[in-house]
């Protein structure tokens, strides 16, 4: 057998197969061909982990693929992914289960003044599978001779304190059983040694977090989130035609969000044209919900309950479905080391959804993403040779992208929401970029006894989402969700609140065995780790499982 | 120092299959629709290759991954490098298409004969590994059959191999047990059942095999017999997809009239898969049909109908004789059918119409499966098919049994349908071994030269039939759950075996039919046909057949048989199922435990226990009990799901049985919907009270 330890050491290490990270891939490669770049993804296959709308701005994805592949618009892929455009834009605002007003002109008169809510038209943009336009990504990587290599789960990040340098990442064991002794096929985690490490995890990543504790990267204000539950759901011809492609409707008010009597949650449906008569319906929950009883799957339920969706909708059949965070915290939750202002420090960088790139405005991270990937490529590009200046040098390169500037634009958005309300909220943060930084509480802080008035009758069918996004892990491996301390689900949470855990994950993870809270079923972990954030004693910590577990997205 | 070669397949991903992964029009699987994997079974036998390596402590072994397929099919042969192959080849051809189990187990023999000859130096030391079947296949011949070109010995649902005085001994399943067994020469093709521990890929071996270049062998490079389309031995007629089971859903409220569907359920004669339409119309060769036109035993139902319109035609016509049919004829008899049919379809069809001869000739047998006191189940099932087949033909049935000291069971045997039985008697024949059973069954059918010759789809027939077809050179379909008398008039086919089974996990149902071959085999699975009522009147004539036998044809040595014991027995005609609501082991085992008793005490049926994953992962059961879609599937007469709410990927893994009936205190369970009776209550209440009216039942 050859000498296989040269192949665990690599120049730039990118860890996760996203946007950001392929885009990132992309843009050096071509930049400078001999550079070994490995991609790593802890998913099973391509776009098996990337769930979104999507809506996605052309700019970025043009400025990228024009650069690295002639006459890209022409492939096949081109056509396949990127569905159509937009041509049918509604924003509807639902005061209750029937009714429904198109304030598109609204936003249409708001983006004229340049008012920040203004940025929700989306007219022109692609309609897209994220799952698939990664997937896309990874085919033109690997053509250009990007190593993309799936199955692997990052679990922590070397890093040496006295130099400011991350040497490496570690990946996880593998082969331990239930209660963590080694198996016969047990395979301690390798190291992967590396000159540069791009951080591209995604929302809330686990390296991404263990990477600013380590090297004292510092957020001005505190990362909050949203989770996005979405189905794909097949109708019938009258009813497709009826919807039409190019059609996109973002709906706010109702089922989480009603004038005076309430619910008022952050958030709202999505109702998105995909083709061969699927149309992706999601509803989109901001995490600082106070009912303990609530789960957004219900508000989707009640969502698609509403005419104007059931219209379209009723007697589909959800062919996939899929949850995922978005980290909201915008401008001033992005993390930075506080000596040069960097999003990383030296030779590790901070992208896409790892950095909080997502302008809630547009509700939009996407084409934030791919930018983010573009400058980390030029700029790896431009300090291969002093790889301590490497994250200085991306900032600088976003900054002249113009990223930082229209997240400025959003800056205080979700904030002024959070503090204020949806009610005064909204139309407050129309000033928010003239106000100063405001922090408030983290999400899980928010819950209270309160309930959820729009709880539909019958309980969501959990089992079945979670067979749809296909999610599967080995049933045998250590259970990868930590309840840190039991005691507290029994003493204080259940009576409480009622264990939300149980009611709020999308995969069904939670279950009272015995009147004690756990983690009874990890193998349907869906992987968006709300539980992570929304747990209300902060008791829950989401660790990565073996490599290749998780949901299996092709069109989500 | 041994080496190994794992064959290894690349299949469709038959766990993430949709309805629209289907063409609606041709029922074909849009394989573009799925993603590509590996054979998980073969997955699971690359991990036990690698662990005999490490057992064996010998390093300096080679493992070596065979595959065959498409050239995108070197997917898995990087797989399988990035965790423990040393090298790979692919055999790779457009000429190697299209190919059945004779004509891919022929070219992967000629494949390990290669690697042999080239990379193992001609040495005998070594393993050929396999897993036992596909998921798209599921038809478990290949192996066996490659074990039969290359004259080895097969080892057939290996679960563990052990390393004792450096030997390896190897854990089977076989029918109701377990038995240890050790191959008494090298090499052996073993095929793996079930192997949990999965060998995991490194970062390095993973960037590795990426780079790296999968050698393919051509087939001009490997120079096969029989290869592709032509070297098959079955043609697919067609595919269709399976009817849907429809659930009955009927909420019972009395725990009386509960007990009193268990005991009809669990005591039911069999399940009737078959459907009526198919059991009424029975087959009637062409010379025997009151109309000499009448081609209504067709077996494609739009070949019925074409000929069923002809029929008019000649009858409008007054078309009386096939002579009177000139050209002018010819162009009326298209116009009339308007559109059916043109003028070169309509020659076919009347030339189908001059074939009157049956195919086939020679009897109907069935291969019996005996414990050594008593046939089995399966045998006397198939015996029932066989004669109402060998009746449609107007030829006898025959039974084949092998073993020693049959003669007390060959009675039975022409009670329950058999005209003849072939009993071969052999001391070296007391226990299964697959290379003296094979020599002496086809030994005998070589002799007799039967048309059609019927085996148990368990774990011994599915050993045994692939060898004797492939030793006797003829087209073999596994697990049948439909067999049926047909003509295929314009082939000129007349009075052939049309076997339907269903592949890629039951997604789909393929009709098959037999080429290129003096006889026509199949599996049946047990519990599909319907045995007959036993008549110890009926005559029946024993034939005492000599096969030469020596130690040199007994391949196994076979060190401990464990029946019943140690396994779950999957097969039994009960499952009790129980979930998370009964809340502790304790209770589990209690209530579960306590339904079993009464309900083989009463009906006297196999009962075996059950668990939902969930009620695995709390340790109320081993994981060997889990049912569903990561467990075992099942398809028992009468599944029972106490507290199991019910989940698709659990319902998918009963998906085949008769009767589910399920406990529950929630009303609104998804199980309800999935099931055929329902009551909405507390399992620790209702348990006790079934079990008194079981007991108290009629």
């Amino acid at each position: 057998m050859s000498n296989d330890s040269t192949l665990n050491q690599v120049s730039v290490l990118i860890v996760g197969a996203g946007p950001a990270g392929l885009s990132a891939a992309i843009t050096l490669k071509k930049a400078d061909p001999n550079v070994e770049v490995v991609v790593v993804d802890k998913a099973a296959g391509p776009g098996n982990h990337n769930l979104s709308g999507a809506v996605l701005e052309p700019g970025a994805l043009h400025k990228l693929l024009d650069s690295a592949v002639p006459d890209w618009q022409e492939s096949d892929q081109a056509k396949k992914v990127l569905v159509s455009k937009v041509e049918k834009d509604e924003v509807l605002f639902l005061p209750g289960k029937n009714l429904s007003f198109n304030i598109i002109s609204m936003i249409k008169m708001a983006a004229k003044m340049k008012l920040g809510f203004g940025q929700m038209v989306h007219h022109g943009d692609y309609i897209c599978s994220i799952a698939q336009l990664t997937s896309w990504l990874s085919d033109i990587a690997k053509g250009m001779g990007v190593e993309v290599v799936h199955g692997f789960a990052v679990e922590d990040i070397h890093y040496d304190a006295a130099t400011g340098k991350a040497t490496g990442v570690k990946l996880i064991d593998q082969g331990l059983d239930k209660h963590g002794e080694k198996q016969c096929n047990y395979v301690a985690g390798e190291t992967i040694e590396a000159d540069i490490i791009v951080i591209a995890e995604g929302c809330d990543g686990l390296l991404a977090e263990k990477f600013i504790d380590k090297a004292g990267l510092k957020r001005q204000a505190k990362q909050l989130y949203s989770v996005g539950v979405k189905e794909m759901i097949r109708v019938s011809d009258e009813q497709y035609a009826k919807f039409g492609d190019g059609h996109v409707v973002h709906a706010m008010g109702y089922p989480i969000w009603t004038p005076v009597i309430g619910p008022g949650m952050f958030g709202g449906g999505i109702m998105y044209a995909m083709g061969e008569n699927r149309i992706a319906v999601g509803m989109i929950v901001g995490l600082d919900w106070h009912p303990c009883d609530f789960n957004p799957q219900d508000a989707l339920t009640q969502f698609k309950g509403h005419a104007f969706v059931k219209q379209f909708i009723e007697g589909g059949e959800v062919i996939e479905a899929g949850a995922k965070m978005i980290p909201e915290g915008g401008f001033y939750a992005i993390p930075r080391d506080p000596a040069t202002n960097a999003v990383g420090k030296s030779n590790v960088l901070l992208l896409g959804d790892s950095a909080g790139f997502v302008n809630m405005c547009k509700i939009k991270g996407l084409h934030n993403a791919i930018e983010s990937g573009i400058a980390a490529g030029n700029a790896i590009c431009q300090t291969l040779n002093n790889t301590s200046g490497t994250a200085e040098q991306y900032t600088t390169l976003l900054t002249e992208a113009g990223v930082f500037a229209e997240m400025e634009t959003a800056k205080n958005f979700r904030q002024t929401v959070a503090k204020f309300g949806p009610l005064q909220g909204m139309p407050l943060s129309v000033l928010g970029k003239w106000l100063p930084q405001f922090d408030i509480e983290s999400d899980w802080q928010e819950l209270t006894t309160a309930r959820y008035r729009l709880k539909p009758s019958v309980k969501f069918d959990k089992d079945t989402f979670t067979a749809v996004a296909a999610t599967e892990h080995r049933e045998e491996e250590p259970c990868h969700l930590i309840i840190q301390d039991e005691t507290i689900c029994v003493e204080k949470c259940l009576s409480k609140f009622g264990a939300p855990c149980i009611t709020f994950c999308p995969a069904g993870v939670y279950e009272k065995i015995q009147d004690q809270p756990k983690a009874a079923n990890p193998s349907n972990c869906l992987h968006c780790k709300t539980c992570q954030r929304k747990c209300p004693f902060d008791n829950i910590r989401w660790t990565v499982p073996e490599g290749a577990g998780g949901p299996r997205y092709k069109t989500m | 120092m041994s080496h190994y070669i794992v064959l290894v397949k690349q299949v469709p991903d038959v766990s993430q299959i949709t309805d629209n992964a289907f063409d609606p029009e041709t029922g074909n699987l849009i394989r573009t629709r799925l993603p590509s994997v590996i054979n998980e079974h073969d997955a699971q036998a690359l991990a036990f290759a690698n662990q005999m390596r490490v057992l064996s402590g010998d390093k300096d072994t080679k493992l070596i991954c065979l595959s065959m397929g498409p050239p995108m099919a070197e997917e898995v042969l990087r797989y399988s490098l990035a965790r423990c192959a040393d090298d790979v080849v692919l055999l790779t051809d457009r000429a190697l298409g299209g190919a059945d189990t004779v004509a891919t187990a022929n070219p992967l023999a000629y494949g390990v004969r290669k690697i042999v000859a080239e990379k193992f130096g001609g040495s005998s030391d070594y393993y050929i590994i396999a897993g036992m079947q596909s998921v798209d296949g599921d038809t478990a011949q290949v192996p066996a059959q490659l074990a039969e070109e290359l004259k080895l010995p097969c080892i057939a649902y290996a679960t563990e191999a052990e390393f004792i005085n450096e030997t390896f001994r190897f854990t089977r399943i076989i029918s109701g047990g377990s038995q240890i067994v050790e191959a008494k020469k090298l090499p052996v093709v073993v095929t793996v059942a079930k192997y949990e521990f999965p060998v995991y890929p490194t970062f390095s071996r993973t960037r590795r095999a990426n780079k790296s270049q999968v050698s393919q062998w051509t087939a001009s490079d490997i120079n096969a017999e029989y290869i592709g389309v032509k070297g098959s031995k079955t043609r697919v007629i067609r595919v269709f997809p399976p009817g849907k089971t429809t659930r009955k859903c009927q909420e019972i409220t009395d725990v009386k009239e509960l007990a009193r569907i268990l005991v009809e359920a669990a005591s039911a004669e069999v399940k009737a898969q078959e459907t009526e339409a198919e059991k009424k119309k029975h087959y009637l060769l062409p010379d025997d049909r009151p109309d000499k036109f009448d081609r209504s035993f067709e077996g494609l139902e739009k070949e019925a109908q074409d000929y069923k319109l002809l029929m008019d035609i000649f009858k409008e016509m007054g078309i009386q004789d096939l002579s009177q049919i000139d050209d002018a004829k010819k162009e009326q008899i298209v116009e009339k059918a308007d559109g059916a049919y043109r003028v070169k379809a309509l020659e076919d069809m009347l030339d189908g119409l001059k074939a009157n001869t049956p195919t086939y000739s020679g009897e109907v047998w069935v291969c019996a499966e005996h414990d050594g006191t008593a046939p089995n189940s399966a045998t006397f099932e198939l015996l029932g098919k066989a004669r109402d087949l060998a009746d449609s033909l107007n030829v006898e049935c025959g039974v084949v049994i092998a073993g020693e000291n049959i003669q007390p069971m060959t009675k039975d045997l022409i009670a329950a349908g058999a005209d003849k039985v072939y009993a071969i008697e052999h001391p070296l024949l007391k226990e299964f071994d697959p290379t003296a059973y094979r020599k002496a069954i086809a030994t005998t059918i070589e002799r007799h030269k039967p048309q059609i010759v019927l085996y148990g789809a368990t774990p011994q027939g599915r050993v045994l039939a692939p060898m004797v077809s492939y030793r006797v050179q003829c087209g073999l379909t596994a697990d049948c759950t439909g067999l049926a008398i047909n003509d295929s008039s314009r082939k000129g086919q007349i009075a052939c075996l049309f076997q339907t089974r269903p592949a890629l996990g039951g997604n789909v149902m393929a009709t098959i039919c037999t080429k290129d071959s003096g006889c026509q085999m199949a599996t049946a699975r047990p519990g599909v046909m319907q045995a007959l009522t036993k008549d110890y009147s009926r005559k029946g004539q024993i034939i005492n057949e000599q096969v030469e036998l020596t130690e040199e044809d007994v391949s196994l040595r076979i060190i401990k048989t464990e029946m019943g014991t140690g396994e779950v027995n999957f097969d039994a005609e009960v499952i009790i199922s129980g979930g998370k609501g009964l809340q502790d082991r304790t209770n589990f085992e209690n209530k579960i435990k306590s339904l079993m008793s009464a309900i083989s005490g009463k009906t006297g049926a196999a009962v075996e226990l059950g668990a939902s994953r969930t009620a695995v992962e709390q340790g109320f059961a081993e994981r060997i009990h889990q049912v569903g879609q990561t467990g075992t599937a099942v398809g028992p007469k009468l599944y029972v799901a106490m507290g199991i709410s019910g989940a698709i990927q659990h319902m998918i893994g009963v998906a085949n049985t008769e009767v589910i009936v399920a406990i529950n205190t929630d009303p609104n369970a998804p199980i309800f919907k999935s099931a055929d009776y329902y009551i909405i209550g507390d399992v620790n209440q209702i348990v006790p009270k079934l079990v008194q009216e079981i007991q108290a039942a009629e």
